[in-house]
């Protein structure tokens, strides 16, 4: 009998991503890595690799070396995340995945120009900073910590 | 005014939000921390009818019921935040204002990520993977309130106990570092 290879008792889990939303999807966990079907990525990240990189909407990353995102057949999350220039943390075992925000959003914080935000009220329904403009905004943080 | 609860749950927010008329929101997952750089509560930012913002982050308070403590008397900034509403008047250049917050870096980013791993593991009820990732989130961070003394109820610890006084005075002795305009300085 041949002896199995790890890759071929790798597990098929539920994968949560919490990046600019949380998403739920099937993934397969190889050590420390978790890797989605092609065809899953858009539902795990909000962007679906193309010819031309990898795209959301109508804004498109070039990626130089598609490969470098591939593990056999599937996708790497960890290796997606590098490739959009966002910080990643992978807990492959619990089934978690964390990606950061487009560090261009908080440069442009940086360099005053107040980035778009959306967060709910407390009721639930959806805000976004760009209601109030044309107003003067005191933005504040708090918290009951 | 908006304000920004930086709390796990509505629940959490409501005991604050009785009799006020501004509108409030949740951000659960420290959205707003991480691309406004916010290192620390209570941090205001004040941004014009353009979305610019024209001065950054920093300390400032509704009242002097903390005063003793932080050492931060409410008064200026509110009379400041006055003037800017009725003068247009801004007590910073855009230079200093650019220069005032200063980047996270790579550590306090991902300090963020294991933050939202833990807590959103936490509400799954796998206990276990939130402490560490909480743990984890104070090492990479260690003097970043957002992320240790926001983890403090979320692991049953108290956020006014014993264990935030320690974090004060290692915060003191590291020179009190905050990404933004402290209290203290210049309105």
């Amino acid at each position: 009998m041949r002896p199995v290879a790890s890759r071929d008792v790798s597990l098929t889990t539920q994968v949560t991503i919490i990046g600019d939303d949380v998403r739920t999807v099937d993934a397969t966990v190889d050590g420390e890595k978790l890797l989605v079907a092609p065809d899953q990525l858009e539902a795990a990240t909000g962007w679906k690799l193309e010819p031309q990189g990898l795209c959301r909407g109508d804004v498109c990353v070039p990626v130089r070396d598609q490969a470098a995102l591939l593990d056999g057949d599937k996708v790497d999350l960890a290796a997606v995340a590098h490739a959009l220039g966002r910080l990643a943390v992978v807990d492959a075992d619990a089934g978690l995945v964390a990606m950061g925000a487009d560090p261009a959003t908080r440069r442009q914080a940086l360099s005053l120009d107040a980035p778009e935000f959306t967060l709910n009220d407390l009721d639930g329904s959806p805000h976004s900073l760009s209601e109030w403009r044309g107003r003067k905004k005191l933005l504040f943080a708090f918290a009951s910590w | 005014m908006i304000g920004v609860a930086l709390d796990d749950s509505v629940d959490d927010v409501r005991p604050w939000t009785d009799g006020i008329s501004f509108p409030v929101l949740i951000d659960p997952q420290h959205t707003l921390t991480e691309t406004y750089a916010i290192s620390n509560v209570p941090t205001v930012v004040w941004i014009d009818e353009h979305d610019h913002i024209v001065r950054p982050n920093g300390v400032a308070f509704g009242t002097d019921t903390f005063k003793d403590f932080t050492g931060v008397d409410s008064e200026p900034h509110k009379e400041a935040l006055r003037r800017w509403v009725r003068d247009g008047e801004v007590p910073i250049d855009a230079d200093q204002a650019r220069a005032a917050v200063g980047d996270l870096t790579d550590d306090e980013v991902l300090a963020r990520l294991h933050f939202r791993i833990a807590a959103h593991a936490r509400r799954i009820g796998n206990d276990e993977v939130a402490r560490r990732h909480f743990a984890r989130a104070g090492e990479l961070a260690p003097y970043d309130w957002t992320i240790r003394r926001a983890a403090l109820p979320l692991t049953g610890d108290d956020p006014f106990g014993q264990t935030f006084f320690d974090m004060y005075g290692e915060w003191q002795a590291a020179g009190s570092p905050y990404h933004g305009l402290a209290g203290t300085e210049a309105v």
